[in-house]
């Protein structure tokens, strides 16, 4: 068997609050191979913004180990180094944009930061805005263009310094219905093509159906894992699947667990 | 419809301005209320214009001192709020002083800094720039505590240093408030320095707005208000083409 591309080991997270102690993840463990696509599923407060944040560097891990192609990532109080970060593109709730940048700009900032310089990335900048259809608004600025727009330049951001794991943050769930489902459909595409590994956190059941081969769901307080349930979905995934009895079988087994803990948990 | 707004946008003051001193003048005519009580525009305008040159050393004495002390404050302010609010160990140690500093009517420490530092053009100046730099210290300090925690996490996830941090999102993430300081500081610069004029020395249009009251005569006193006014315009406009050249996007 492969190395895995991401595994985490006994991953805990405490926060110290002023009044408390919260333990908002709790002995986690995963792995996933090179080029899959998985989803982590849980309602809010479960921690699952949270690891893939220890994942980036963003926040210090409390105990256990990351590793990313083998190697350990996370080493307290230091920041994760370039060439570990250039490996992963974070994609936000929220498009994230920096307004007084152009669209253009904005998606181009990982490759200043980064150093990456030269016709090659100018290239691929445009390649991107091409890939999404935001080619003509390169030079809006982003109080200019739809919700749905600025999300798809969030997510062409995080792959402009071509990292090989994307970490998505509920990335379409500010949007509505209609074009949450398209940019669903858009980035299987883009997955299909690239072959990057991507970690999807949702609260979605059906959007983690449709898209994971491999769901995580979490549990609250303390936010750990509860159950990993295995897809046997056949790709290409299309959106006339939802109606199909085994991914009503598998949203409803979801469901299930989904439903102990909230009922159990959170009322 | 757009220039035709914009047209109305010049006109429309225009007229409420010739409106409100053609009332006054008509007031003044009609009652027949004594030039040292309530002077005619007609007054003080003939007079600002007739001792310009009377006026001149004194526009020029209180310009000089509220730009150069508004202009010696922008850097320091900007210079002291991103420190303090980069350092956690700085914030705590300073913020207390910073805050004393603020609300202490400053007016109060000019007879103290006469004392120290005479009447000249540096004692007035350094209260100048007390003053404005506390008012573009604190906004600036808003500005760069409510930068986004969204937006230190996307700097973060590219691995960037914390120069570049600064200058490619924190610094513009917090120009709104910047500018509202700066703003602010015009002002205060010149109703700072229009109160340190009456208390000390005998150049600048405050000292002149005290010795015309004093002589009764109000036409006079009146013109130097309205210099006065003018210094606050200019500063207030340098202010809206600086926001229209650097802030020019929208939250």
């Amino acid at each position: 068997m492969q190395e895995p591309k991401i595994k985490f080991s006994h991953v805990t997270k405490q926060f110290e609050t002023r009044s408390q102690t919260i333990l908002a993840v709790k002995d986690y463990s995963m792995e996933i191979q090179p080029g899959e696509f998985i989803s982590i599923l849980g309602p809010s407060g479960c921690g699952k913004s949270t690891l893939i944040r220890m994942l980036d560097g963003i926040i210090d891990t409390t105990e256990g180990d990351i590793f990313i192609d083998g190697v350990k990532v996370n080493h307290k109080g230091k920041k994760m180094p370039a060439e570990v970060l250039r490996k992963m593109g974070f994609i936000f709730q929220q498009p994230n944009m920096l307004p007084w940048r152009t669209v253009r700009q904005n998606v181009a900032l990982p490759l200043e930061v980064f150093g990456l310089k030269g016709p090659e990335w100018e290239k691929r900048v445009d390649e991107l805005l091409e890939m999404v259809g935001l080619t003509e608004y390169a030079n809006a600025r982003p109080n200019e263009i739809s919700g749905g727009m600025l999300q798809r330049a969030g997510v062409i951001r995080a792959m402009v310094h071509d990292p090989e794991i994307l970490l998505m943050d509920e990335p379409f769930g500010a949007l509505d219905e209609l074009t949450r489902e398209q940019m669903n459909m858009e980035l299987l595409d883009i997955w299909s093509k690239t072959g990057k590994t991507i970690i999807f956190i949702t609260h979605n059941i059906e959007e983690s159906v449709l898209l994971s081969s491999r769901v995580y769901v979490m549990g609250t307080n303390p936010g750990r894992l509860v159950e990993t349930v295995t897809l046997d979905l056949p790709r290409p995934r299309t959106l006339s699947m939802i109606t199909q009895e085994k991914f009503i079988e598998y949203r409803q087994l979801l469901e299930g667990y989904i439903g102990e803990i909230d009922l159990s948990k959170i009322k | 419809m757009k220039t035709k707004s914009r047209i109305t946008s010049i006109v429309a003051p225009v007229v409420t301005f010739v409106l409100i001193f053609v009332a006054w003048e008509i007031a003044c005519r009609v009652t027949g209320v004594p030039s040292w009580f309530v002077p005619k525009p007609s007054e003080i305008f003939h007079s600002m214009v007739v001792d310009f040159q009377v006026y001149l050393p004194h526009i020029l004495v209180t310009l000089q001192c509220v730009l150069i002390g508004f202009l010696i404050a922008i850097p320091v302010g900007l210079i002291v709020s991103t420190l303090i609010t980069s350092f956690p160990l700085l914030n705590a140690a300073m913020s207390p002083y910073i805050t004393f500093l603020v609300t202490t009517p400053l007016i109060s420490l000019i007879p103290l800094l006469m004392l120290a530092m005479g009447y000249g053009m540096s004692m007035r100046i350094t209260v100048v720039v007390i003053q404005a730099f506390a008012v573009i210290n604190m906004n600036a300090c808003t500005g760069f505590n409510n930068v986004p925690t969204i937006r230190r996490e996307l700097m973060q996830s590219v691995g960037a240093s914390r120069l570049q941090t600064y200058w490619k999102m924190i610094l513009p993430s917090a120009a709104t408030d910047i500018i509202t300081g700066l703003r602010l500081a015009a002002i205060f610069a010149t109703t700072t320095c229009i109160s340190v004029e009456y208390n000390a020395g005998n150049t600048g249009l405050g000292s002149q707005i005290i010795k015309y009251s004093q002589y009764m005569k109000t036409p006079e006193s009146f013109a130097c208000i309205f210099y006065v006014t003018i210094i606050g315009l200019i500063m207030y406009a340098l202010i809206s083409i600086i926001q229209k050249k650097i802030v020019n996007w929208q939250e």
